[in-house]
């Protein structure tokens, strides 16, 4: 990997490098927020919808990477997760309902305090599978986890008054600082009709941003260096006095509550609960995202979100001036069914040829280019068991 | 760092009758002896003689099978890596463990970690007093790292640095512990000369300026006369000499366990 990361430039040059970072990194972040203010006012319904779910799969894919990219701990029950999110937030914020052939529950409370809670639900959801997140490591975890998948569309099916079943329930909008999340009432902004998913979509942003700090502050902090160990070396991270048990089921809960705050916006973007939606695919694609943008990178992960939940849309958008790609139920390959394989060939080639991911290609671009300096590539992922890279295990038991 | 501990004659390390079995394996047979405190004690011992194994039975990564282990008097062979770690004993490994994508300073702030409290949510938020602690410790961090030899390469990657000064690197991540007992698991295995002579005098070094006691599993014979003050000798699992590097030297079993057997010493 020591192409990844070069030692530092010495002197003036790195002088220099650092001063016209100084200069551009700023640039870059004022340009990226003012584009992503200015979508929601030229783009249509369908790309806000498409940007809408990234957000919500970046928010998810960045808590499971650090579950699986950071402290190497596979989990395939990231969709149990959001939609315990999900569901959480629909019957803590929906008033009971008599329907007419089922009674739907619900405790009606105001809807950012039913978001919150959700998040917590998912967190304590976590927080019960500890005792076994804990204990299992690396892929027999991912095993055990298997089982929340169907745990949870058990009950999601059959836990019709909390659920609605197998119809799913609608999402009460949010309303949060007096403004309602919802195409109702009417909002015009600059001439541009404000509806639910322009509200939604800097909702969206700032709840991205704000999940993306809280985890680099997290991997850079006492907790990171204690994962990344646990990862590399679990006996040395025992050894320099991290519990290690403790730890892992800490990053669980952590990673579930990403999860259920995942769930929560999907659920205010789609409008609708489903339960098909929580399955085995999602956990998958899940671990697609992390693996597609950069194990262990949170840069990583939001690409590898994107990549992911943008294909299939963009797949059926665009199906009918594409070969190869038929209409849904026509009978021929689904705009769904050519992503999954346009990913899992994605998946394939990131393994074998870019083990950083697409983060860690970026990077590597950018030390090509601009003499970069200083920390390396925070692709700190790069050791996870499908790692084509040779590094030292440690016999430490000999 | 003042050493917790006053030579008293009561030893630091005070290790009983520890026994090891795997499944039908006696890896270690009723090894016992004591580390007294401020001194460098070395475990020798052929291939295969269990010192590994005593490293790791030290430091909580196997339990014994029966015996004691006491660290000035608390019972080390109950507790969890962590806990042991907590207790004051710091370890190296023989295969280098570091973080190898991250820079050194990273790998030795992990050091710091039973000294630190910053939590998922103080280090997540960036709260005040996370950032303080991080600061306050690597103050601390960068004055073992002169203290090594590695002040200038906090930065660096650990992967990109030659194998003898990543060993330099996991010895100072365990003096980022802070620690009463240092065990140091073959410390110059795999290194050269000029290596070899840097690191023993950092282990005079780390006994004297910080009166660390160091215990240390090595092969190199010539290092281990120089530099322990008491030799334990271990073969197929059982102590078969304990004294000083002279007494150990001239002791008839470890010449047979070392040289193999002759005639004339069969009935010794």
């Amino acid at each position: 990997m020591s192409d990844l990361h070069e030692t530092a430039a010495t002197g003036t040059e790195a002088r220099a490098v650092a001063v016209r970072r100084r200069l551009t990194r700023p640039l870059i972040w004022v340009a990226a927020a003012a584009l992503a203010i200015a979508v929601p006012f030229y783009l249509e319904g369908f790309w806000l919808q498409t940007g809408l779910f990234a957000m919500s799969a970046a928010v998810g894919a960045i808590g499971i990477n650090l579950l699986t990219g950071s402290t190497g701990q596979l989990s395939m029950g990231h969709a149990f997760f959001l939609a315990i999110g999900a569901y959480a937030y629909v019957y803590f914020s929906a008033d009971p309902e008599q329907g007419a052939r089922q009674a739907l529950g619900g405790l009606g409370l105001p809807t950012p305090l039913a978001a919150v809670l959700a998040v917590l639900t998912a967190g304590v959801a976590g927080g019960l599978f500890s005792p076994i997140a804990g204990r299992l490591k690396g892929a027999y975890l991912g095993i055990a986890t298997l089982a929340l998948i169907f745990l949870g569309q058990h009950l999601l099916f059959n836990a019709t008054a909390v659920t609605g079943g197998y119809n799913g329930r609608a999402v009460p909008p949010l309303h949060l600082f007096g403004l309602t999340f919802a195409d109702t009432p009417a909002l015009v902004v600059m001439d541009v009709p404000f509806g639910a998913l322009e509200r939604l979509w800097f909702l969206g942003l700032l709840l991205v941003l704000g999940a993306a700090a809280f985890a680099r502050g997290v991997l850079r902090g006492r907790p990171g260096r204690a994962m990344n160990t646990i990862r590399d070396h679990e006996i040395a991270a025992g050894v320099m006095g991290v519990p290690v048990a403790r730890y892992r089921a800490g990053v669980f809960v952590l990673s579930s509550m990403y999860g259920g705050l995942a769930g929560v916006m999907l659920a205010l973007v789609f409008q609708r609960t489903v339960p098909d939606y929580f399955g085995v695919f999602l956990s998958l694609d899940y671990l697609a995202m992390i693996v597609i943008g950069g194990l262990g990178s949170i840069g990583g992960a939001v690409i590898g979100a994107v990549f992911v939940s943008m294909l299939p849309q963009l797949l059926t958008r665009y199906s009918d001036s594409l070969p190869l790609i038929a209409e849904p139920g026509s009978g021929g390959v689904s705009p769904a069914e050519a992503a999954r394989i346009l990913y899992g060939a994605a998946v394939v080639s990131v393994v074998l040829f870019l083990p950083g991911g697409l983060a860690g290609l970026f990077a590597r671009l950018r030390a090509g280019g601009g003499g970069r300096t200083g920390r390396p590539a925070r692709a700190r992922g790069l050791r996870f068991s499908s790692s084509p890279t040779p590094t030292p295990s440690p016999d430490t038991r000999s | 760092m003042t050493p917790s501990y006053q030579p008293d004659g009561m030893p630091l390390l005070d290790v009983r009758d520890v026994t090891v079995r795997f499944a039908g394996l006696t890896a270690l047979d009723g090894v016992g002896f004591a580390v007294a405190p401020g001194t460098v004690h070395a475990v020798i011992g052929p291939n295969g003689a269990g010192k590994s194994t005593f490293f790791n039975v030290l430091s909580g990564v196997y339990k014994a099978t029966s015996g004691s282990v006491r660290l000035d008097g608390a019972e080390l062979t109950a507790l969890p890596p962590h806990r042991v770690a907590a207790l004051g004993v710091a370890r190296t490994f023989q295969n280098i463990a570091l973080s190898r994508h991250l820079p050194v300073v990273d790998n030795l702030m992990l050091g710091r970690h039973r000294l630190t409290r910053a939590g998922f949510v103080s280090s997540g938020l960036r709260l005040p007093h996370a950032r303080r602690e991080w600061a306050r410790h690597l103050d601390r961090v960068t004055e073992i790292a002169g203290f090594v030899g590695l002040g200038d390469r906090l930065g660096t990657p650990v992967g990109l640095l030659p194998y003898g000064v990543q060993k330099r690197v996991e010895l100072a991540r365990a003096l980022c512990m802070e620690p009463r007992l240092l065990l140091l698991d073959e410390p110059v295995a795999g290194m050269n000369g000029g290596e070899r002579l840097d690191m023993a005098e950092l282990i005079v070094a780390v006994r004297e300026s910080l009166g660390i006691s160091v215990l240390l599993v090595e092969h190199d014979m010539g290092m281990v006369m120089r530099l322990a003050d008491r030799v334990t000798v271990l073969d197929f699992g059982r102590r078969i000499a304990d004294g000083t590097p002279e007494e150990v030297q001239r002791d008839p079993h470890v010449v047979r366990a070392y040289l193999g057997t002759s005639p004339d010493q069969e009935d010794m």
